[in-house]
């Protein structure tokens, strides 16, 4: 399928080399962030419920946007997840009680709120929903 | 498990035939599609691709089961990483492969109609949105740029100096962590005379949520996730910016990608 690339007459070279030389494809993430997020949305005949699918997206943005952070917040699905079982995760345990140590010893941690607050807020809202809509 | 509700059964219509049947799954909606540009190219669970046309727009479609990909399936499968990895790469093959050869719009993950009469009931519904989102993708295509700051402060402590002691390991710690943010603030600054550099050579710009390391495959702390819209015809040099940028600031690790399906530009307006 990779030789499509030079044997037909194509309008663009999407399969063409990507800056730097390396042919990676596009990761898990970079896919991810866009078709859930992004792109054209007409709703189909199987509705997906829409706070499911949100609620996915959240999960996915916690994550890419800081696991510690959601961690910390309790989301932690992902740890049971084998595709992102995470090599590191003796030193990620580590770290995080020494950055909470090193927030002691400095005198009150301030951790950046961003707007994980607001994304909490939806999460529960939506995990209530859904509770009570299934079953 | 068929779901029985006499008192929403309008809304519940849909569901109630789900589970036995099939669906047709819309990978994406492209204005003048080649009529061998999906040759070889395979649909979900490997099932042939097909096209739903009115007027211009085609949409390509392949089969679902929709005990798989019903409202209830889908529900669980979702929230599955290990189901959505192989389905969402499989959707970003085919919107390649289509718009590699015309103008596309990319749907939704995930977007199921009961036949192709339903299909191409949706191309009439969204015409005119449709071919406004096609005419702003057209001769375009998406370029992701990730700039990412390398941990290089972790070899600023010296692994070799044995740790003396508790507080020592900490104080240790502690410093490399200040390095860390003073260089990741001098990063963020930078990204962002990088993103304001590139955004000036596209037509439009989207700047996405950061990644986490473990996600992205790259240690260190990304300062940039961005999207850029790039005529074809600028995509060279904007191949070579990129470089240049990535030359000239060897402690950034600045990846280029491209060219994209303009999954980040191709949306309906709202209405």
């Amino acid at each position: 399928m990779t030789e499509e690339q030079g044997q037909t007459p194509t309008r663009r070279p999407y399969a063409g080399p990507p800056v730097g030389g390396r042919d990676q494809p596009a990761s898990l993430a970079d896919i991810l962030e866009r078709i859930l997020d992004k792109g054209i949305i007409i709703a189909g005949d199987i509705r997906v419920n829409l706070l499911d699918i949100e609620l996915l997206t959240i999960k996915l943005r916690l994550l890419i946007v800081s696991v510690d952070k959601a961690a910390e917040m309790g989301i932690d699905w992902w740890r049971h997840d084998p595709m992102l079982s995470v090599r590191e995760r003796g030193m990620e345990e580590e770290n995080r009680a020494l950055k909470e140590r090193i927030a002691e010893l400095e005198g009150g941690g301030d951790e950046d709120g961003t707007d994980d607050s607001s994304a909490t807020d939806e999460k529960s809202e939506q995990t209530s929903g859904r509770g009570a809509s299934s079953k | 498990m068929v779901e029985r509700d006499p008192d929403v059964e309008s809304a519940a219509a849909t569901v109630t035939d789900e589970p036995s049947g099939t669906g047709r799954y819309m990978y994406a909606v492209c204005r003048g599609l080649d009529a061998h540009a999906l040759d070889g190219v395979e649909g979900l669970g490997g099932a042939p691709l097909a096209t739903v046309q009115h007027d211009e727009l085609t949409a390509v479609v392949s089969t679902v089961m929709l005990s798989e990909f019903g409202e209830q399936p889908l529900r669980r499968h979702l929230e599955d990483l290990a189901w959505l990895e192989p389905v969402v790469s499989k959707h970003d093959e085919v919107v390649r492969a289509i718009s590699v050869s015309a103008p596309t719009a990319p749907l939704r993950l995930a977007t199921i109609c009961f036949d192709d009469d339903a299909v191409g009931a949706r191309l009439r519904e969204w015409y005119l949105p449709l071919m406004q989102a096609l005419d702003r993708v057209d001769g375009r295509a998406e370029w992701s740029v990730k700039v990412v700051v390398s941990p290089r402060s972790e070899g600023s402590t010296d692994p070799e100096k044995p740790v003396l002691s508790g507080a020592d390991y900490l104080r240790r710690k502690k410093e490399a962590a200040q390095g860390r943010v003073a260089s990741e603030s001098a990063a963020q600054e930078l990204a962002r005379s990088i993103h304001e550099d590139l955004s000036r050579r596209a037509v439009a710009s989207r700047e996405l949520p950061a990644q986490d390391a473990r996600l992205s495959g790259r240690p260190g702390t990304m300062v940039l996730n961005a999207a850029y819209l790039v005529p074809d015809e600028a995509a060279e040099p904007f191949a070579a910016r990129i470089a240049e940028i990535a030359a000239g600031n060897p402690e950034l690790l600045v990846d280029g990608r491209g060219p994209w399906p303009p999954y980040s530009f191709a949306m309906l307006e709202q209405r």
